[in-house]
């Protein structure tokens, strides 16, 4: 796989930056390429958390005397709603996710991640759904029922005015964000590693960020559908949280939880990622226990999603209930404590060397640790109902998240900052940073728990002189602003060192990961070779390696056809199979996101009739995306240079990355849909107003005829993808076409359904779980029959044939997965209600 | 049924922790809506030994698969991405059992729907 060549390194570098770099001027926005893409997402992050941190600053100025009436009640409900949201969604988990962007393809050998594009739309999305987040504080119309939006506090009538809405729309529109990042990373690291680096091989943040993309592709599906739900019910007056209407409150809080606790481990593992990467460079060693690790990662992954129901001992559910999330709240500190007792016998058997990332790595150690012994007494019972919804959880909930998100997110700055700029920090400055924050942070948390414990409840703006509170809050509000002092040090020490930072040399720590290997800072393409790799540390066993690699002495190093390329390989073994095409500079993810803005905003102002011109923007934009996939000339043409190859391109085979793609968004979608079933059956057995209407709502025969259509178009999708990874590609187009026409008429039943159905969705919650499945399934099933009418014109133009069969494989799994959700709607809504004696 | 060298092992364990977790919470739920056991009966009742024996039947597999993947381990060749797949898998087999012993034993404690 070698393809050596006189060329020299700058010779090489010159051909590569030429098909790899962003455009000029603001052609810069088309940039798709991952470095430039993560590095937006932690600058946008690091703004949100100054926006957020000032919002923290004017809390505990507020609080900080007692009977102060600085900030009206109000304003304090919307800044300390904002605080929480901004923190949450618009800093931790897109900075941790900008990180993982920017780092992932330079540790596992690769040029950028599968799916660019998808890069940069998640980018604008996380961008537009921020902006609009936060121009609701600058608007003065916030949302002001905590970052938890609970209903009803959060509903019509608690909240009429439009903050709830803003928080909402933006919320889902950011998740988009997140989701889209969570499947290319998961895509990404399990097919493009470079050759022979197996899944034992791989570098172990590659396995924290493996972990936090799964969990983001099932734990943040439960949220989107409930924000939907609630904006249905807020602006159409879909009564899905109304007691009245048979819905029930506590369902949002199922919902919300359901992913909010997996959240705390979705941003705790990338930054517990970055501590194992960083304690075994500066111990000087291999990390102890690396298959442990891996065992602690993987059970984490899963058991944080057993706990939800601790954040709600106190809604009235059963002990035995209880207890079962109380332990299994317990259990999941078993795999912490094994990654904590593997980080502390490596540092006992390293020779550390405490260099600036290195202090914050023990300051993580202390706050973290102290801050998983308040989450263990949290989980029992009894003690959390003593404590529920005091300044305990308040300080609890930041020593979890700021000990282990912050501190370690702001050690791997420091460790990658000879990364990003290729100068080295102050030593001096740095440290002050860090002793402020480590200082302030205590002295606001620590005694906070002691506020808690005293009986002061969270989210009131004020409270009464001589309970005992008052030189607490003092002192935490004093220990706000040191800490506060600490980050304005942290910032100083970053802009100075972009002029005055000393010159980094190549691998300025010794660490052993391949993202040392590129040059500092890095090129648009990474490496202009790609090296085998069969060890977990290829710097320290090859030292050279940076060296060799610029000079373009490994693999795929040929780049005269001008396509940007990395190379694709087996998920487990590492094995090169194929070559990864990828796209280049795109104007469609913003164009998209932009339309996704313009209905998020419609939808606020309720303007319906600009929101459908927005989502019929989208797309036509997101539609030619993928037009301009797999033989087009705008990305892989056939070219005579292919055949004389090793490898094939990817879309010149049936398992491409695309596959892989699909197949983990639709586990996002299955995700949402099985919230939806959730709802379902939640609402049905516990919501005391629960009632089924006694007609049948549904036309029934005309439903099941939509089904059997369904069914056959599926069926015939597959078995045309079968035949084409036979080789047989004759009747293709005309089979596409009668897929689609079958299709049509599926969807035309669909609608007749929907539109002959007795449904009252403002009244009953029951008939509005239907037509949210119904419209659900019939947005499904229209685009199955538009990829598929697609499939039919790219077989004319011959984009896709036995020589490429791609695409079809991709679009495969989603014809299943609408006729698989059809039949268990139709079992779970229809049949099994009927069965138990309703009419639906 | 999955070779226990497969990276399929990783999870599958899990997977079915998951689905046992769904039931138990779920079962518990839907039998006190539809036919609550009476309170005096304290934790001697029907829904109990329900969730108990559904307990009982999960651990099953979790365990057998602990002893498969770890057999299967040690006569991998050392070093192999076989060994490392067998060997993590078997451990995380063998911590999901004593999760799932741990949460379902609180059956044997606490009435089911007070």
């Amino acid at each position: 796989m070698t393809e050596p060549g006189p060329r020299s390194a700058e010779q090489i570098h010159r051909e590569f930056h030429q098909v790899w770099r962003n455009l000029p001027g603001l052609g810069t926005l088309s940039a798709v390429n991952h470095t430039s893409l993560g590095l937006r997402f932690m600058v946008t992050g690091a703004i949100f958390f100054l926006i957020g941190g000032l919002l923290a600053m004017l809390v505990r100025t507020q609080l900080a005397l007692p009977e102060q009436d600085i900030i009206s009640p109000d304003l304090y409900n919307q800044i300390f709603t904002m605080h929480g949201t901004v923190m949450m969604f618009l800093f931790a988990i897109p900075i941790l996710e900008g990180l993982a962007i920017y780092l992932i393809p330079k540790m596992i050998g690769a040029r950028d991640l599968a799916f660019p594009r998808i890069t940069s739309l998640g980018y604008y999305c996380y961008l537009f759904g921020g902006l609009i987040i936060f121009s609701s504080l600058v608007l003065g119309m916030a949302p002001d029922s905590g970052w938890f939006m609970y209903t009803p506090l959060s509903s019509a009538e608690f909240a009429p005015g439009p903050g709830s809405d803003f928080w909402l729309l933006g919320v889902t529109f950011v998740e988009i964000s997140a989701v889209a990042a969570g499947v290319e990373l998961t895509v990404s690291i399990l097919r493009s590693r470079t050759n022979g680096m197996s899944l034992r091989q791989m570098p172990i943040y590659c396995w924290y960020i493996l972990a936090m993309a799964l969990m983001i592709v099932f734990g943040f599906p439960p949220l989107i559908l409930a924000s939907i739900l609630l904006e249905l019910e807020r602006a159409a007056g879909m009564p899905f949280f109304e007691v009245a209407g048979g819905g029930d409150p506590i369902l949002w809080q199922h919902l919300f939880w359901l992913f909010g606790h997996p959240e705390v481990y979705i941003i705790f593992l990338p930054a517990a990622g970055i501590v194992s990467t960083l304690i075994p460079v500066f111990s000087g060693r291999p990390i102890v226990g690396y298959r442990w690790i891996v065992l602690s990662i993987i059970l984490t992954g899963f058991i944080s999603f057993g706990l939800w129901v601790h954040h709600m001992f106190t809604v009235g559910i059963p002990q035995l209930a209880q207890a079962f999330f109380s332990v299994a709240s317990m259990l999941v500190a078993v795999p912490t404590g094994i990654q904590l007792f593997a980080w502390l016998a490596t540092l006992w058997t390293g020779r550390v060397v405490f260099n600036l990332p290195m202090l914050w790595i023990v300051g993580f150690l202390i706050i973290f640790v102290c801050g998983g012994l308040t989450g263990v007494m949290l989980a029992l019972v009894p003690f959390n109902w003593q404590v529920h919804d005091t300044h305990f959880v308040v300080a609890h909930m930041h020593y979890v998240l700021v000990g282990g998100m912050f501190f370690p997110l702001i050690a791997g700055f420091y460790y990658w900052l000879p990364h990003f700029s290729g100068r080295m920090p102050s030593d001096v400055l740095g440290r002050w940073g860090f002793w402020l924050t480590f200082i302030g942070f205590n002295t606001t948390f620590l005694l906070m728990h002691l506020t808690g414990l005293l009986g002061m409840p969270r989210r009131v703006y004020t409270y009464e002189a001589g309970l005992g509170w008052d030189w607490l809050n003092l002192l935490s509000s004093v220990g706000g602003f040191i800490m506060a002092a600490g980050v304005a040090m942290i910032i100083v020490d970053v802009l100075l060192h972009f002029r005055f930072g000393r010159k980094a040399p190549q691998n300025p720590w010794n660490a052993d990961t391949l993202d040392w290997a590129t040059a500092t800072p890095p090129t648009t393409y990474n490496f202009a070779s790609l090296p085998t790799c069969s060890t977990r540390h290829p710097l320290w066993e090859n030292p050279e390696l940076p060296r060799t690699i610029e000079q373009g002495e490994h693999g795929l190093t040929e780049i005269s056809h001008g396509r940007r390329e990395t190379w694709g390989s087996e998920a487990v073994t590492g094995k090169v199979t194929a070559i990864f095409h990828l796209p280049t500079n795109s104007w469609l993810p913003l164009c998209a996101a932009a339309s996704l803005a313009v209905v998020c905003i419609s939808l606020l102002v309720r303007v319906y009739e600009l929101s459908i011109v927005g989502a019929v923007l989208a797309a036509v934009f997101l539609l030619r995306w993928s037009w301009e996939n797999g033989a087009h000339p705008a990305m892989a043409p056939p070219s005579a240079e292919e055949s004389t190859r090793d490898l094939p391109l990817h879309s010149r085979t049936h398992d491409g990355p695309g596959l892989w793609g699909m197949v983990i968004t639709l586990m996002a979608n299955g995700a949402l849909y099985m919230s939806l079933l959730f709802a379902w059956f939640y609402l049905w057995t516990v919501s005391p107003e629960w009632s089924i209407p006694d007609q049948q709502p549904l036309l029934m025969l005309p439903l099941l005829a939509s089904g059997i259509l369904l069914t056959v178009s599926a069926l015939d999708f597959r078995r045309i993808t079968r035949h084409l990874k036979a080789g047989r590609d004759s009747g293709l187009q005309a089979a596409f076409w009668r897929i689609a026409l079958i299709g049509t008429l599926h969807v035309g039943l669909l609608i007749w359904v929907i539109a002959g159905s007795s449904l009252a969705p403002t009244e009953l919650a029951h008939d509005a779980v239907l037509l949210f499945m119904l419209i659900y399934q019939l947005f499904h099933s229209g685009l199955a029959v538009i990829l598929t009418a697609l499939q039919a014109r790219r077989v004319h133009y011959g984009y896709v044939s036995r020589h490429y069969p791609y695409e079809p494989v991709v679009v495969a799994p989603f014809w299943l997965y609408t006729t698989g959700v059809f039949w268990l709607g139709f079992a779970a809504f229809i049949l099994l209600p009927m069965s138990w004696g309703g009419a639906a | 049924m999955i070779a226990p060298t497969h990276p399929m092992q990783l999870v599958v364990g899990l997977i079915l922790w998951s689905v046992w977790f769904v039931a138990l919470y779920g079962g518990l739920s839907v039998g006190c809506a539809v036919a609550p056991p009476a309170e005096e009966l304290g934790a001697a009742n029907w829904l109990n030994l329900s969730l108990l024996v559904l307990t009982a039947v999960t651990l099953l597999p979790l365990l057998y698969w602990t002893r498969l993947c770890w057999r299967a381990g040690l006569s991998s060749q050392p070093g192999s991405t076989d060994r490392f797949i067998a060997l993590v898998s078997s451990g995380v087999h063998l911590i999901t059992a004593i999760a799932t012993l741990a949460i379902g034993l609180t059956v044997l404690t606490l009435p089911p729907c007070v």
